[in-house]
C-alpha cells in the first residue's frame, strides 16, 4: 500500500518536473523573438536588440536614457514615448497613464513596451545625450532650515554638457529598508563648470530621496546619477525677463543668471523671489550683488507672512500679487518659472492677465 | 482566508515602496475592507457623505496651495500651510494614474490636532474609501477632518 502511495507522488512529480521543462523549453523556442530593430525618429538611429525585454530596458542598455522614477513597473509614467509602430496592444498597467490624445498618437510607456517585433519610435533628441555618472559628493551646506546646497564631483564621465535649466535624476542608495530610487533635481550651477554640478535640495518629510541626501549622504561619498533632462533653458530672444521662483525651485533660475552675468548676456531681468519669511531665504547677498553691479538685473524678494514686528523693509505679499504690483503690464517680456503646479498655474495666470502671450512663459512644474 | 493574487497585488501596493516611505497602512493590521467599513460608520455617525467630506477636502487643499506656502484659515482656530514636493506619486490601486506631491497640512494650534492633505490622499477617499491605515502620516481620519473642517460640531468645541 505504502509502495502505492510512494508510487504515485514520484509519477506525479516526475511528470511536474516533465511538464516544467517542457514550458520552460518552449518559452526558448517559441517566445524566442530574435534580433529586433528599433528605428528612432526616422532613421536617425537605428538599434538591434534582442527581443523579449522592455523598450526601456532595451534602450537603456544602448545607452540611451529615458527618464524614469519607478524602476520600469509602471507607476511613475515618466518613460513615455511616441511608438509609432510595432508596439502591440495598451494594457492594463499603461492604460490610466495615458490621455485619449496621447493614445491616440502612440505614446506609450517605454517600460511597459515588451519588443517582440521591429519597432519605429520618436524620442526627443536631447535624450541621446544623457549619460550615467558616477560621482562624488565633495560639498554639502544647509542653504535654510530645509533646502541643502550639493557641489558633486564628475568621476566617470568627468565632463557634462548641459544647458543652464536642465536637471538630473539622483539615485539614492538602499537604507534603513528603503528601496534606492530616482528622483529629479535641477542643477544650479553655471555649464561652463563642466566637472561639477550644484543642486539645491528641499527635505520633504519622508522623503524616500530627500531623507537619504539629508541624513545617511556624506562629504566624500560616492553616487551616481543620470542626466541632463529636460526642455527648461532662456530663449535666444532679446525680451526682458521676469524670473519667479522660490525655494528649491532657485536652482535652474541661478544657473541661467550665472550664465548670463558670465557670458555678458544683459537683457533685462527681474528675479521675483517668493518666501514665506527671512529665514526662507537664501543667496539674497548673492543676487543682490549682481543688482548692485549691473544695470540690467533687479532681485525682489517677497515674504508674504513676515512677522509684524520684523524689520524687513522689502516687498511684502503673495508673489503674483508682487509681480502684478511691478508689472501691470506683461506683453513685452518672457517668463521663466519654477516650482509647484499650483504656483506656476497662479503666476501663468497673473502673467497672461498683463497681456503676456503663453508662449513666451517657460516653466519647470514640479511635476 | 485565502486572498486573490489582485487582493495580494493590492496589500503589497500599499506597504513601503519606491514612492511611500511609509506606505499606507501605518501599524494598522487590519484588511483594507474592515478599515474602509469602519471609517465608512464614522462617517455615517457624524452625519456626513463622502462627497461632502471630499469636496470640502479639495477645497481646501486648492486654497492652501493657492498661498503659496503663506498660513491660510480654515476656521477659527485651524489653519493650513502648503508644502511643496517635486515630482507624482501613484496611487496604489493601479488604475488611478499619478497625483502631484505636494501636501496641505491643516493644524488646530490649540490642540495640536492635525491632519495632512494631499492630492492621493484625496482621490483614495473619493474613489475608494480609503482613508488609510491608523499610523500613516497621510491618515485622515473621518472624525478629525469632519472637525478641522468644520463640517460638524463636536462636544467641547467653540460655539
Amino acid at each position: 500500500m505504502l509502495n502505492a502511495v510512494f508510487i504515485s507522488v514520484g509519477f506525479l512529480a516526475a511528470c511536474g518536473g516533465f511538464l516544467a521543462a517542457v514550458l520552460v523549453m518552449a518559452e526558448k523556442k517559441i517566445l524566442n523573438y530574435g534580433p529586433c530593430e528599433i528605428d528612432i525618429n526616422a532613421g536617425e538611429r537605428e538599434l538591434t536588440v534582442d527581443g523579449g525585454s522592455t523598450l526601456l530596458s532595451a534602450l537603456a542598455e544602448n545607452s540611451i536614457f529615458i527618464p524614469s522614477a519607478c524602476g520600469g513597473r509602471g507607476s511613475c509614467a515618466y518613460c513615455k514615448l511616441k511608438v509609432s509602430e510595432g508596439a502591440g496592444f495598451v494594457g492594463p498597467v499603461e492604460e490610466p497613464h495615458l490621455t485619449s490624445e496621447e493614445l491616440k498618437t502612440g505614446v506609450r510607456l517605454s517600460c511597459q513596451v515588451k519588443i517582440r517585433n521591429d519597432l519605429k519610435i520618436e524620442i526627443p533628441k536631447e535624450l541621446f545625450a544623457v549619460k550615467h555618472f558616477r560621482a562624488k559628493l565633495i560639498g554639502k551646506e544647509m542653504l535654510t532650515y530645509d533646502i541643502a546646497g550639493l557641489r558633486i564631483e564628475l568621476i566617470e564621465p568627468q565632463t557634462i554638457d548641459f544647458v543652464a535649466g536642465q536637471y538630473i535624476q539622483l539615485e539614492s542608495e538602499e537604507y534603513k529598508g528603503r528601496e534606492e530610487v530616482m528622483r529629479a533635481y535641477s542643477i544650479s550651477s553655471v555649464p561652463s563648470d563642466n566637472r561639477h554640478i550644484e543642486l539645491m535640495i528641499r527635505k520633504v518629510p519622508e522623503g524616500i530621496c530627500t531623507t537619504w541626501v539629508f541624513d545617511y549622504l556624506q562629504e566624500e561619498k560616492e553616487l551616481y546619477f543620470s542626466g541632463p533632462y529636460g526642455e527648461f533653458h532662456m530663449s535666444d530672444t532679446n525680451a526682458p525677463i521676469i524670473f519667479i521662483a522660490g525655494g528649491s525651485g532657485m536652482a535652474p533660475i541661478w544657473s541661467i543668471i550665472q550664465k548670463m552675468v558670465e557670458k555678458g548676456i544683459q537683457r533685462n531681468a527681474v528675479y521675483f523671489f517668493g518666501a514665506i519669511s527671512q529665514k526662507d531665504l537664501f543667496y539674497a547677498d548673492e543676487l543682490n550683488k549682481i543688482a548692485d553691479s549691473s544695470e540690467w538685473f533687479k532681485f525682489v524678494p517677497a515674504l508674504s507672512q513676515e512677522p509684524e514686528d520684523s524689520d524687513w523693509q522689502g516687498e511684502q505679499g503673495l508673489i503674483t500679487d508682487v509681480v502684478k504690483r511691478y508689472f501691470p503690464d506683461t506683453s513685452a517680456h518672457e517668463a521663466y518659472l519654477c516650482g509647484s503646479p499650483g504656483m506656476i498655474n497662479a503666476c501663468v495666470s497673473v502673467l497672461t492677465e498683463g497681456g503676456m502671450p503663453e508662449e513666451k512663459i517657460y516653466y519647470d512644474k514640479f511635476a | 482566508m485565502k486572498r486573490s493574487p489582485a487582493e495580494d497585488e493590492l496589500i503589497q501596493s500599499l506597504g513601503p515602496s519606491k514612492f511611500s516611505a511609509e506606505g499606507f497602512m501605518g501599524h494598522d493590521t487590519r484588511p483594507v475592507d474592515e478599515i474602509i467599513s469602519a471609517d465608512q460608520r464614522k462617517l455615517d455617525r457624524l452625519g456626513i457623505s463622502i462627497q461632502t467630506l471630499v469636496n470640502s477636502l479639495k477645497a481646501v487643499y486648492q486654497q492652501a496651495q493657492q498661498a503659496h506656502g503663506a498660513e491660510i484659515q480654515i476656521k477659527p482656530g485651524v489653519f493650513a500651510t502648503f508644502y511643496e514636493s517635486r515630482g507624482r506619486v501613484p496611487s496604489p490601486f493601479k488604475t488611478d494614474g499619478v497625483f502631484e506631491k505636494g501636501e496641505a497640512v491643516a493644524r488646530e494650534k490649540e490642540t495640536g490636532q492635525q491632519m495632512i492633505i494631499t492630492q492621493l490622499g484625496i482621490a483614495l477617499i473619493e474613489r475608494h474609501h480609503f482613508f488609510q491605515g491608523i499610523g500613516s502620516r497621510y491618515r485622515i481620519d473621518p472624525e478629525v477632518a469632519v472637525r478641522l473642517l468644520g463640517l460638524a460640531t463636536f462636544k467641547g468645541d467653540a460655539p
